[in-house]
């Protein structure tokens, strides 16, 4: 599962625009930015673009990162005593790779 | 515009053979074909603007803003079908489920072209459009939905679809269906034909019901719905069956297939319907509900099989059939991911990623994919499905993932019924840039 550390010169102008991210601060340890890219994709589906939406679901951009990776553990072990949905999610994804979409949201500027 | 427009009418792999660079340059004006800098970042030619085709334009251009992109849709309104049953039901206006391209073009600077895709070239890879112009691309995305197999079940043509319509792609066939339904006396029957599987939107027959019932309730206390069905089981069976019995008690009756629930002959003209052993039902309401298969551009485009719907490759979602050309949402063979516009959106953004980096000859990254079906049994009982997809062994597999939970208190009911309004709004925003 581990995979090639890219550098920040991988990363497309356009997703640093985008994201307004400095470009060593998105860098995950063990993900490609394209790969997170498609990893965090579906989160949008809930939480909006970027993870920016504001509304019965919260927005997930630029929350600490040690938030949302306790938050993510927490659904995936089921943990979470109002939880719908997030428990059945989490539970598809590895701890690194929900240690990564964590950093990836917090590094995101929730405007 | 129409200028704009009018310049689609040269192939530009045509304009190139034809004159040097330099003229070809001001002819292309703001199209911006070249990266910047000058360097050829590739043509992508989507068609279909719904989930799979409106999402895959906008992350092209996330993924890569020097790709030119062209969306080719010819509606500039598009109507969910998620949600459409909320608005059979009185819980929203149709104008609550439309949505437009203009932060598409706008923001992202992808090209909409509003006109039918009616033949591929994929020797030549040229798009046809109904105006008789040529589209050539790199790659081709096709986001072309479903079609209705017309006649698959005896009785049941285009002509039939106006007096007990489908309403399975939401627009002027979910305003007939919703006049109809005001339009019928208390005590009437509300009679639905739900499919066999595969088709689109697999528990969406059913939150249909829910919230027909729903407003039956309201306004034609005395009126029932009868699903018959070509199935014995389906989408979230358990929880739709307790809910209904909680909210409706025996307004909504099932009669599935083994219960003689298979429709085999349609007379709409009489709002009737005949079951496999003979059994005539007479409706007030008809509401129809039929065969499917992948949207007509798919066949066209030679990407369909035997089953009417796409083979792809799991991991890209390219066709398996032919190069170049790469399928998303419910036209293809995706299974388990089920046939959703949630599983379009998420399909469309693997087929971005895989597309931006074929285009620049690198891997595409691996696919990841989710999906969270709400529905909606009455307007304060939610329910769902959620999974998150990978490919194993060359497949795509599910990798957790269930139902809401059969024993939930009301509030957990009521907490998805709200989170199903933010999932709409979310994933509207994320495809179309709107959200209600």
């Amino acid at each position: 599962m581990k995979r090639v550390f890219h550098t920040a010169a991988m990363l497309s102008t356009s997703t640093l625009l985008l994201m307004g991210m400095a470009p060593l601060a998105v860098a995950e340890e063990t993900f490609s930015s394209a790969q997170l890219d498609v990893m965090a994709g579906s989160c949008a589906n809930c939480h909006g673009t970027d993870g920016r939406l504001s509304g019965s679901v919260p927005p997930i951009a630029g929350r600490p990162a040690t938030l949302l990776e306790s938050r993510l553990l927490g659904f995936k072990n089921d943990e979470v005593a109002d939880t719908t949905i997030m428990n059945r999610i989490a539970a598809g994804f590895s701890d690194d790779e929900l240690a990564a979409l964590a950093k990836h949201f917090s590094n995101i500027d929730p405007q | 515009m129409s200028q704009q427009h009018k310049r689609d009418g040269f192939s530009r792999r045509q304009l190139i053979k034809g004159m040097g660079a330099a003229s070809l340059l001001p002819l292309i004006g703001g199209v911006a074909p070249f990266a910047i800098g000058g360097q050829h970042a590739g043509r992508v030619v989507v068609v279909g603007g719904g989930f799979g085709g409106a999402t895959a334009a906008k992350y092209l251009k996330r993924a890569n803003p020097a790709i030119e992109v062209i969306l080719v849709e010819p509606a500039e309104t598009f109507y969910t079908c998620p949600f459409s049953n909320l608005y059979l039901g009185g819980l929203r206006d149709m104008r609550s489920i439309a949505h437009g391209y203009d932060e598409l073009t706008d923001r992202y600077g992808v090209r909409v072209i509003h006109a039918m895709a009616e033949d591929v070239d994929t020797d030549s890879r040229e798009v046809i459009l109904s105006t008789g112009r040529h589209l050539d691309y790199d790659r081709l995305v096709l986001s072309p939905g479903i079609d209705i197999r017309w006649n698959a079940l005896e009785g049941y043509d285009e002509d039939a679809a106006d007096k007990a319509p489908h309403a399975w792609k939401a627009g002027p066939q979910t305003e007939l269906l919703r006049s109809q339904l005001q339009d019928m006396e208390d005590g009437g029957t509300f009679v639905m034909v739900a499919p066999d599987n595969p088709f689109r939107c697999p528990p969406g027959p059913y939150e249909r019901a829910s919230m027909v019932a729903h407003y039956l309730s309201q306004h034609k206390p005395r009126s029932k719905v009868l699903i018959l069905d070509a199935k014995d089981n389906f989408s979230k069976q358990g929880l739709f069956t307790a809910g209904w019995e909680q909210l409706y008690g025996d307004r909504i009756e099932w009669v599935g297939l083994s219960n003689d629930g298979r429709v085999t002959r349609v007379d709409a003209g009489r709002l009737e319907v005949e079951t496999e052993f003979g059994t005539v039902h007479k409706a007030d309401v008809l509401n129809v509900i039929p065969p499917q298969k992948a949207g007509w551009i798919a066949e066209r485009a030679g990407v369909t099989d035997d089953s009417g719907w796409v083979p792809v490759k799991p991991d890209t979602f390219e066709s398996r059939q032919v190069e170049n050309v790469y399928v998303v949402g419910d036209a293809t063979v995706a299974a388990p991911m089920p046939k959703s516009g949630f599983c379009a959106n998420a399909q469309a953004k693997v087929v971005a990623a895989a597309i931006a980096a074929s285009l620049e000859s690198r891997p595409a990254p691996e696919a990841y994919w989710t999906n969270t079906c709400y529905s909606l049994i009455g307007p304060e009982y939610g329910i769902s499905v959620a999974g998150v997809y990978r490919v194993q062994e060359g497949a795509i597999a599910e990798v957790s993932g269930g139902l809401s939970p059969a024993d939930a208190p009301a509030e957990t009911r009521a907490l998805e019924a709200e989170y199903a309004v933010g999932w709409y709004n979310a994933i509207c925003q994320d495809t179309w840039g709107t959200s209600t």
